[in-house]
């Protein structure tokens, strides 16, 4: 509350005060309450101030999403208008190899982005914490350093890792490799690397998220518990196993699927960086229902391939609300 | 004293470790951008151009449409997180201040949406928007974007507006306020860190976004950049030679976002580590 604003209700009431005189405060407060909830008056319903939001997300969200449902059911393609109801676009899509490979494919690279993106996300967060305690020099230029690389959009982060890696006559990094190992590395042309190196690029751009959220949640670990720790004969390592860790768990859970459900929907950063290649090696889900749609002009798989993504969505989904809710109980 | 000294010296390793990592990449892009074609090709590849070399700057803002492309994006950017706080801000309102049967389902029902990938959602938009006479236009794009950066608005400014005391309200009604006036001229100015919050984040979501433009757009001058980057992109145009001018043209997409974040990151800092992840 800003002065200006306190003074003003303070000034409202002892308005009202003068004008019933006999009036408690608490009287004061009923009437104003009654005021904000007089009837008949239509800003007091709060659909009202509903609307226009709900009306957006009915239009551009919920609508398109029963029709991908709808469209996944059909025939339709990109340049044909005309289409008829079918199941094939199922059927197809479970008598397809790819589709068990990409999904394969997107389990992993998730696997491996959640993965490196908690453990380094960890390290960073408690040396950043580490920092700031000790007011070392150069902790906020450090914690720049790795948010930029997090607002980078996932196209542009695709593009810099594919021309860093890149073999080609201006690839710096790999002709390091070279000069030290005596052998290049085929991040993006070796189809049992090119995963990992999209993993990298992902992961890359991403850890800022999980660093600065566990960094906001050790700032709320009451400063007692480690002093406790102390007393007890703890070290750097016993403290951050049974101080830490346990008193992050939630934070943890939450991070854990929030990176999940980001790294399962991302397909720009690879789409720029491999393109899925080479041989389909890196070709996550949404990869393969944009190139269905754009390489194939087949609306009717890319949309069945779209609804897989859409469960594997609303599942994660389910079990962050889960953990929201075992959380608010914990706390 | 012994062991401070070590485990600062061990911190600053860290950092500097960090700090390279982070930078590296965009630092090594940079250097590509100042490149002449010769050096390009130099065996071995040296790490800095031999001089501030402008040019290939200069030549992708004054003959290719990545200039255009970048006020698109900015375009785009701005009017979605203007029209996103237009919207978002009287839901939040209604969240914060009324208690209502269907409180708690519709506020679960935007996390939902928060979590479904955009591309789900974007596949039927092209038939829809064709035929709501929305193709190649910035209004439909904008439109999408709004509606993308809605569920977190709300959820943002909610918080916001939920730590503001019940009584502020109470005593501008008192003096004649109405509900409008309230959430206008008391919530949304002491909720401007919430603002400021969400501005920074949709704008950088906005900037980022890729599937909704590439599938309602298609005419290259009104593409947004994170698009035409692709299309620029060697191997569609052959000859290793673009490559600078790429590195030039990924460096400028990036830039206003990194800027955006290094002026503004303590807002950021304070937004994320302020609970407003936690919903």
């Amino acid at each position: 509350m800003t002065p200006r604003h306190q003074k003003e209700a303070a000034v409202s009431a002892a308005a009202l005060l003068a004008a019933h005189p006999g009036a408690t405060q608490s009287a004061v407060k009923r009437r104003a309450i009654r005021m904000l909830r007089s009837p008949g008056n239509l800003q007091d319903s709060p659909f009202i101030w509903l609307a226009p939001a709900f009306a957006f997300l009915v239009l551009f969200y919920t609508y398109p999403l029963l029709d991908v449902i709808r469209l996944s059911f059909t025939n339709a393609s990109l340049i044909e208008p005309d289409y008829v109801y079918t199941f094939n676009s199922y059927r197809r899509l479970f008598d397809d190899p790819n589709t068990l490979r990409s999904l394969k494919t997107t389990a992993l690279f998730a696997a491996g982005s959640v993965t490196l993106q908690l453990a380094v996300g960890m390290a960073l967060a408690l040396a950043i914490n580490a920092g700031v305690k000790r007011h070392l020099a150069g902790t906020v230029a450090v914690r720049t350093a790795i948010l930029a690389a997090w607002v980078v959009p996932g196209v542009i982060v695709g593009v810099l890792w594919k021309i860093l890696l890149s073999s080609s006559s201006y690839g710096v990094l790999n002709y390091w490799i070279e000069t030290l190992s005596g052998q290049s590395i085929g991040f993006l042309s070796d189809v049992d690397l090119v995963l990992a190196t999209t993993i990298l690029a992902n992961v890359w751009r991403g850890v800022a998220f999980t660093m600065i959220i566990l960094y906001a949640g050790m700032q709320k670990i009451p400063a007692e518990l480690y002093e406790a720790a102390v007393v007890d004969g703890a070290g750097a390592i016993a403290q951050f196993r049974f101080v830490t860790l346990p008193m992050l768990k939630p934070i943890i859970f939450i991070a854990l699927v929030l990176t999940t459900i980001n790294s399962v929907n991302t397909f720009d950063l690879i789409l720029a960086l491999t393109g899925g290649g080479p041989a389909r090696a890196s070709e996550v889900v949404g990869l393969t229902a944009y190139q269905q749609i754009f390489k194939f002009m087949n609306l009717g798989r890319g949309a069945a391939i779209a609804v897989l993504l859409l469960m594997v969505n609303l599942a994660m989904t389910l079990v962050y609300l889960k953990l929201m809710r075992a959380d608010r109980v914990t706390e | 004293m012994q062991a401070i000294r070590l485990s600062t010296f061990a911190l600053y390793a860290v950092f500097i470790l960090a700090a390279g990592i982070f930078l590296f990449p965009l630092f090594s892009v940079v250097s590509l951008s100042m490149k002449t074609a010769d050096e390009v090709f130099a065996w071995p590849p040296a790490l800095l151009p031999e001089s501030l070399n402008f040019a290939t700057y200069r030549y992708v803002l004054q003959e290719t449409l990545v200039g255009r492309m970048l006020w698109n994006s900015a375009q785009m950017t701005f009017f979605s997180v203007i029209g996103a706080i237009v919207i978002s801000a009287p839901a939040a309102y209604a969240f914060s201040r009324f208690q209502f049967r269907m409180h708690k389902p519709l506020l679960l029902l935007l996390l939902v949406y928060q979590m479904i990938s955009t591309l789900v959602v974007a596949i039927p938009l092209y038939r829809y928007f064709e035929s709501l006479n929305l193709l190649d236009s910035h209004l439909g794009v904008i439109l999408v974007y709004i509606t993308v950066e809605i569920p977190f608005t709300i959820w943002l400014l909610k918080g916001f507006f939920d730590s503001i005391p019940q009584s502020i309200d109470e005593a501008a009604t008192l003096d004649g306020a109405n509900r409008f006036q309230i959430l206008t001229r008391i919530l949304l100015p002491l909720a401007k860190p919430g603002l400021a919050a969400a501005v920074i984040f949709n704008a950088i979501a906005a900037w980022s976004q890729f599937i909704v433009p590439y599938l309602l757009l298609s005419k290259p001058e009104i593409l947004p950049i994170s698009i035409g980057i692709l299309n620029f992109a060697p191997g569609q145009s052959e000859g290793e030679v673009t490559i600078p001018y790429l590195a030039a043209a990924s460096i400028l997409a990036l830039l206003p976002a990194v800027l955006v974040l290094v002026v503004l990151q303590r807002f950021i800092v304070q937004a994320l580590t302020g609970g407003a992840v936690k919903g």
